[in-house]
């Protein structure tokens, strides 16, 4: 048995992989036979009939994107057999009889497979003089999917796309015959974070897109390859623009990464370029405070940086909050402005309280070969920890579904719920918020006993460890927000499982930042503070003889900022009212220190700050950006970006200079000279042992009828991508909380029922999901969601909450929020 | 009430009163087929069908032990019996008496053809508005399982055999198997892609056979009687008794019974000749999907190779006669509308072929018939023909390329006369509708 | 005889002028003028008397109108991408139920032509598929400085027919005149709920010939419309 075949394909032999579809094969030697239905990451369907090729010796001609090369095939194509050629004319003649001749009007027009295929194999007259199938002109699939069904073809590729990518099948088609149609349900729209991949697979105009919508044509867009900074996927995508602005962005292909797909987020949330809170200029408080910070000159706002930083001409104590958006080259030149310019190492990347642990694994993390996306796709098993892959790095569901779909990957998670994947997974490991350690302690030491001394861990974690050890390289997937301990735990477990393990933040470029050492006591390079060499060594590349003293994380910053022991607050791009979990300590550190921060639209933190210096986009800067995974990728501009708006760096460099220092860099170009200086050094750290947890697991327990919240954002918040973008907005899914049954049955709560959560100061109400994903104990709080007139930030809730059913009849429809301060 | 004749092979207890009760069908013989079927092993069995030449009945002819022979055994999944009950085939209506008569004969060929392919679960998908036949299969059933001959224990012999009654909801694509397949899935009912076949990966991923109900029943009786019995009738390559059903303009329309290899003129005769003495003009060997031959094939032998040779199918053995005051283009628009109504929508040509035929035939029709349209009607046929997914679209393509083939003069009398037939036709849109109602309910009366 | 001496004499010198006219390059040179002066005068009297163009002659462009003042053109850019001088900027958008421009769903929001680019050519003519475009006997259109040279839509646009209202109309309105556009081959498309996308569960499908009646016709001439301008 081989594993290739040798076939002839218009006279010219050529071998293949057992299995390759005709069509691909032909693809090899430069024939592109037409299709429609075919797309190269859906199941074959061979609805079309584009394809037909002959095949000797068979009965009927072929299809040849359903059907597989067998060795010793003479197969001609279009270009040898008549067979073929009249057959294709005959399709194309077929699918245009009922396809409306309104290309101008069409937003496909220019980039339509179905023109180009009747330009290069059709018939260029039409034989049809009856009457074309009408139906009313476009439908709204969903706020951002528009459907016209005259132009459809009835390829199936949007309905397989949602039934075998994405597994939303929201849009199915219906009726039969010349009627058949795409269509939604009565009562769902096409709700599905994947919506937009159905407009760019669409061979012809039938689905376009409303935010697109007559915009411009395919010759006036100015394409520019780009990667997309709305999660921490890295998906490759284009860029386009009309006159200095963006119009419309697409998925670019990257088998690696996206394969072909991106999600809804990405794709459209591009209207905070051109918001009317964009940021344009910069502001300035004037030293009166309490009013709002007003538009100034470059000139002002950088005499006032350097008058707050440095007013005696000594830098006074700054903290530097980086956010995980800055790309590779600007979180660098944080870094460095911090510890040289600064003379501080009081940085964070984050905006959550991390354990002081954290740092370690993270610092052990990043030395190793952690799990890609293609680890996942082949894993067999894959563990994911504290995530919610669909709401929090959308790509990389699409990935686990792949590999659930194809090659029946068992998918476990661990952790207070897992979103949607709950439907796809085959063991859930429940625990309580951010106390998935140990879970995974226990799945290590089940690893260990092999099996003799199972009474010791639940059936179900022997299952799962059993699951771990039977194949070769298990995947362990760490989200953000897993609890204490959690991410070396599974770094431990899947070093002994000989595995592999991955941190999927959420935001783009947490691992960048994390490269880049900015956080406390991390140092660009993948050194560490607390080496004697490694500290030596970037501080003799910059030019220091010693480095600041170790810093202090997000807590302890805004402890001490609120104290007036740090003076400044130097944000770059970080909502700080918006997401951190403690509001009396950012009110008390906002008041308190003065704020410097560089963003792009206005938010909550901007109106506190005191000076605020407009930034460019992603879309508006060149830059490297590292994905989850660790791969690091560039991106180019797209657009210009406003005329004031300047580069992170740019801002970073000339405040420098006003301070009188030099970075010794002016553009990317040096930077990049600069970073090549502190290249990542080979190391491997141990992960940090296991904590003493005897204590704690008694703790957890604790018999009182608060509930833990588990708190985090669905992937359309009210986040920057979301300004300006009301079509993207529209799809937003409702804000619920997610509760066990066993926990919504003392309530008496059932699906869609109104519940109160009430803790710390906060309270908010809204409809409830009652679900066994959701571990019993815990209870989910939507952030920073687009429930209206909210006021209550969920993060502000604390850990424990108490959760109560509204009275039916109390709670208004129409004010589905109520929230008493 | 009269057998059906000449041969009374599968039709013996149509004239029996009550022969969907269990005791009446087992006092004329029922259930014994089955006992003789424990008494064999299943490739016995299947030597069997083999051996007696039983082709399949439901339209493609395919020889059904082969078919059954082909069955994925041993892949640890189950094997699943499907009877193809969906019988909307234009023209044919043999299933239907059968069941309604003889339920029991289809349970115990369902009974006999599991015991061979060594199935334990047993589908028949009835076309939803078979009601009278669902009632009767669900008394048969439920008989069946209270004598113990269904279920965990079938005779006492500890083999299993369940049936489940699924009634489909009436469309014409989900006669075709995979189609069918779908439909008892819950899905849309759209043909399936081959590879993988069914007999590998049919009904829930798992091996499958679907099979017709005159092919299960028949097989029951092969394997009761011995392969002799069944090819006493019919020649060597097309054995066996065949229900047929004709209708169209004969004085007595119907269900008839016949050996294989009858010449058509003499079941015609057998139906009592031509209505009024009209002369045999076309007629559809075998449903409205084969295609039409016309008076100067009425000798062939009725039999499939014989058809093949004549350029047509023995298809489902529904011949339908039409003499000279018959508009063939007319019939053959009535077919055209037919499966552009039922094509699934699944493939283009098909959808779209279907579409603008039909259109085309409403043009000429119409009087605005133009003289390229002949060629048209033919060109898109020809890309219709094995270019659609399943063989429905070859099906619309069948009575168009023959009528063109037989009676191109016809066609293009409309086209010079603008629509209008000749004056010795009478229209089938208008006036004859009612008489053809009639004759159905004559047909029904009949049986 | 005493008269024939000057006689003669004036006979030689009109010969030698003569034959030095027609030999000499000097000759040959004061020729041209001199026959010139016998001839009627060819000068144009422009700008006060303009002399009229062939008729398919390359003017200024003109943006059309149907007869109930609607905009033929839709937008579609295809005369921005024949452009081999890229003179030609448009830019599309979504009729509305309150707003319409022109039939059918999409519109030209923004119609500009930079006469400091165009080459006349008449690429974008033939490329408009609704006759929207067309151009005129108008050359006077020359500027001293740049701007000037660049045509937006209010300059380009037809004005309004006699007694019909300037755009934008009322979807409405529109359907009650119940004109025909596009050659009858479609009114007011029967779906088009402008910028309001009627939801896909509204489903309805029809055959045209409920929509609208349908005369059976040989050609399907789609580009041609009522009213058409001629050349």
């Amino acid at each position: 048995m081989t594993d290739t075949v040798t076939l002839t394909i218009d006279g010219k032999e050529i071998t293949v992989p057992k299995g390759t579809l005709l069509i691909r094969a032909a693809e090899q030697l430069g024939t592109i036979i037409p299709r429609f239905c075919d797309h190269p990451l859906l199941d074959p369907v061979g609805a079309c009939r584009q394809c037909i090729v002959e095949v000797e010796g068979q009965r009927k001609p072929m299809t040849a994107c359903t059907t597989e090369a067998a060795d010793g095939w003479v197969v001609n194509t279009h270009l040898t057999s008549d067979v073929a050629r009249t057959a294709q004319e005959g399709q194309l003649e077929f699918l245009l009889i009922n396809h409306p001749l309104d290309c101008p009007m069409c937003d496909k027009g220019g980039e339509c497979p179905l023109q180009d295929q009747a330009m290069a194999h059709g018939n260029h007259h039409s034989r049809f003089v009856d009457e074309k199938r009408k139906y009313d002109k476009p439908v709204a699939v969903s706020a951002q999917v528009l459907l016209d069904r005259e132009r459809c073809v009835l390829c199936a590729r949007c309905t397989r796309f949602s039934d075998q990518v994405s597994g939303d099948p929201f849009i199915e088609l219906f009726e039969r015959g010349a009627l058949e149609q795409v269509a939604i349900y009565e009562d769902e729209p096409y709700e599905s974070y994947f919506s937009g991949n159905v407009i760019q697979i669409c061979p012809v105009g039938a689905l376009t897109s409303t935010s697109y919508r007559f915009k411009a044509r395919p010759f006036d867009l100015r394409s520019t390859p780009s990667v997309c900074d709305g999660c921490s996927a890295g998906c490759s995508q284009t860029v386009q623009a009309r006159r200095g602005q963006v119009e419309r962005q697409l998925a670019r292909t990257n088998m690696a990464v996206n394969e072909m797909w991106n999600c809804d987020k990405g794709r459209f949330g591009y209207g905070h370029l051109t918001a009317d809170t964009r940021l344009t200029s910069p502001l300035v408080r004037s030293d009166d405070d309490g009013e709002e910070p007003v538009a100034a000159d470059w000139a002002t706002a950088l005499t006032r940086v350097r008058s707050i930083l440095a007013p005696d001409g000594e830098v006074v104590p700054t903290a530097v909050l980086s956010g995980g958006r800055l790309p590779d080259e600007d979180a660098y030149v944080a870094g460095k402005f911090a510890r040289t310019v600064l003379g501080t190492d009081d940085v964070d990347f984050r905006t959550r309280f991390a354990p002081a642990s954290e740092g370690d694994a993270l610092a052990a993390l990043a030395g190793r070969d952690t799990a890609t996306y293609d680890d996942v796709e082949q894993a067999g098993v894959v563990l994911t920890v504290g995530l919610d892959p669909e709401e929090e790095v959308p790509i990389l569901y699409l990935r686990l579904r792949k590999a659930w779909r194809n090659t029946k990957a068992r998918l476990v998670s661990v952790g207070a719920s897992s979103g949607s994947l709950a439907e796809l997974l085959w063991r859930r490991l429940p625990t309580d918020v951010g106390a998935e350690a140990a879970v995974l302690d226990d799945l290590a030491r089940a690893l260990d006993r092999d099996g003799d001394d199972a009474d010791q861990s639940s059936p179900m974690v022997a299952e799962v460890a059993d699951a771990l050890g039977s194949v070769d390289r298990p995947v362990v997937l760490v989200g953000e927000r897993a609890g204490d301990g959690a991410l070396a735990a599974a770094g431990r477990l899947a070093d002994a499982l000989g595995g592999k393990v991955a941190w999927v933040p959420r935001r783009s470029n947490a691992r960048g930042a994390l490269d880049q050492g900015l956080a406390a006591g991390l140092l660009p390079g993948l050194r560490r503070h607390d080496d004697d060499t490694q500290r030596a060594e970037v501080a003799a590349a910059w030019g220091l003889d010693e480095l600041p003293t170790r810093g202090r994380d997000l807590h302890e910053i805004l402890t001490l900022a609120g104290k007036g022991k740090i003076k400044v607050l130097y944000l770059l791009g970080v909502d700080l009212v918006r997401d951190v979990a403690d509001q009396r300590l950012v009110d008390k550190a906002l008041r308190r220190a003065t704020v410097i921060t560089h963003d792009i639209v206005a938010n909550a933190t901007t109106a506190h700050a005191d000076v605020v210096l407009p930034v460019t986009a992603s879309q508006e800067r060149a830059g490297t950006r590292t994905n989850w995974e660790g791969r690091r990728q560039q991106f180019r501009p797209g657009v210009a970006g406003p005329q004031l708006v300047q580069h992170d760096w740019e801002i970073l460099v000339q405040v420098t200079g006003m301070l009188g220092h030099d970075l010794g860099f002016t553009d990317l170009d040096g930077i990049r000279a600069d970073m090549a200086a502190l290249a990542p050094i080979d190391t491997t750290p141990d992960w940090p042992a296991a904590a003493d947890r005897s204590d704690t697991a008694a703790a957890a327990d604790d018999g009182d009828d608060t509930l833990t919240a588990d708190v985090y954002p669905l992937l359309l918040d009210n986040g920057v991508h979301q300004v300006n973008a009301p079509d993207l907005a529209a799809t937003a899914h409702d804000p619920h909380l997610r509760l066990h049954p066993d926990d919504a049955a003392p309530l008496g709560v059932s699906d869609g029922d109104e519940v109160t959560v009430t803790g710390g100061k906060a309270e908010l109400t809204l409809p409830v999901r009652v679900t066994p994903d959701q571990a019993a104990g815990t209870v989910f709080v939507p952030a920073n969601s687009t429930a209206p007139d909210q006021v209550d930030n969920p993060r502000h809730l604390g850990d424990r909450v108490t959760v109560a059913a509204v009275a039916s009849g109390s709670a208004t429809a129409d004010q589905p929020v109520e929230v008493n301060a | 009430m009269g057998t059906l004749g000449p041969v009374t092979a599968l039709s013996t207890r149509y004239d029996v009163d009550r022969a969907w009760d269990i005791d009446v069908y087992e006092d004329h013989g029922g259930y014994q087929n089955v006992r003789a079927a424990l008494d064999s092993t299943p490739d016995d069995m299947i030597q069997m069908i083999k051996d007696s030449g039983l082709r399949g009945r439901g339209g493609a002819g395919f020889p059904t032990g082969l078919k059954w022979s082909f069955i994925a055994q041993d892949t640890g999944k189950p094997v699943y019996l499907v009877v193809n009950a969906d019988e909307s085939e234009p023209g044919t209506f043999k299933d239907r008496p059968l069941m309604e008569r003889d339920p029991h004969s289809l349970v115990e060929g369902i009974i006999v053809s599991c015991l061979a392919i060594q199935s334990e679960m047993a589908y028949i998908y009835a076309r939803g508005e078979f009601g009278l036949v669902s009632r009767r299969l669900r008394h048969a059933i439920e008989q069946a399982y209270e004598r113990g001959y269904l279920g965990a224990d079938v005779f006492g012999s500890g083999k299993r055999v369940d049936i489940t009654l699924h009634r489909g909801a009436a469309a014409y694509i989900c006669g075709e198997e995979t189609a069918l397949l779908d439909s008892l899935e819950g899905r849309r009912g759209q043909p399936r892609l081959r590879p993988p076949f069914p007999a590998t990966h049919g009904l829930y991923g798992c091996p499958t056979t679907v099979n017709n109900v005159e092919t299960v029943t028949a097989a029951g009786y092969i394997v009761g009687q011995g392969p002799e019995w069944f090819n006493q009738y019919g020649t060597e390559k097309s054995a066996g008794p065949k229900l047929m059903c004709i209708s169209g303009e004969v004085k007595r329309p119907g269900n008839y019974e016949f050996a294989l290899g009858t010449p058509v003129s003499e079941m015609i005769a057998a139906a009592g000749g031509m209505l009024d003495d009209r002369e045999l003009k076309f007629f559809f060997p075998g449903g409205s999907s084969t295609p039409i031959l016309t008076a100067e094939h009425a000798d062939i032998p009725y039999t499939f190779e014989a058809m093949t040779e004549a350029d047509s199918l023995l298809g489902t053995g529904a011949l339908m006669v039409h003499s000279d005051k018959t508009s063939v283009v007319e019939t053959v628009y009535r077919y055209v509308k037919f499966y552009e109504h039922e094509s699934c929508g699944k493939c283009t040509p098909c959808r779209e072929g279907g579409y603008w035929t039909a259109q085309v035939y409403e043009r000429i029709l119409d009087g605005r018939g133009r003289a390229e349209d002949l060629d048209l009607l033919a060109d898109i046929s020809n890309n219709i023909f094995g270019r659609s997914f399943c063989a429905l679209g070859d099906a619309l393509t069948s009575p168009v390329l023959s009528s063109l083939e037989h009676f191109r003069d016809e066609y293009e009398y409309l086209l010079r006369s603008a629509g209008r037939l000749p004056d010795h036709m009478q229209s089938v849109r208008t006036a004859t509708a009612n008489e053809y109602l009639e004759r159905n309910d004559l047909a029904t009366a009949g049986v | 005889m005493e008269f024939l001496g000057p006689i003669l004499f004036l006979l030689l010198v009109v010969v030698l002028v003569g034959i030095a006219l027609n030999t000499t390059v000097l000759g040959r040179g004061m020729a041209m003028p001199l026959r010139q002066m016998l001839k009627k005068p060819s000068t144009s009297q422009y700008p006060e008397q303009p002399r009229p163009v062939t008729p398919r002659f390359h003017g200024r462009h003109q943006l059309n109108r149907y007869d109930d003042g609607l905009e033929k053109c839709i937008g579609c850019e295809l005369c921005a991408w024949a452009c081999p001088a890229d003179a030609i900027y448009v830019q599309g958008a979504n009729n509305t139920l309150e707003a319409r421009w022109s039939p059918g769903e999409r519109y030209a929001e923004d119609y500009q032509i930079n006469y400091s680019r165009c080459i006349l050519c008449g690429l974008c003519i033939e490329a408009c598929p609704t006759r929207a475009l067309t151009m005129t006997h108008d050359y006077e259109f020359s500027s001293d400085t740049r701007r000037g040279l660049v045509y937006t839509k209010d300059m380009l646009l037809a004005p309004a027919p006699e007694g019909a209202p300037d755009t934008p109309h009322r979807d409405k309105d529109v359907r009650e005149r119940g004109h025909n556009y596009y050659g009858g081959k479609a009114v007011s498309p029967p779906g088009l709920h402008g910028g309001d996308h009627l939801p896909a569960t509204a489903r309805t499908m029809s055959r045209a010939s409920q929509v609208l009646p349908m005369a059976p016709e040989s050609e399907a001439d789609w580009g041609d419309a009522p009213g058409r301008e001629e050349d």
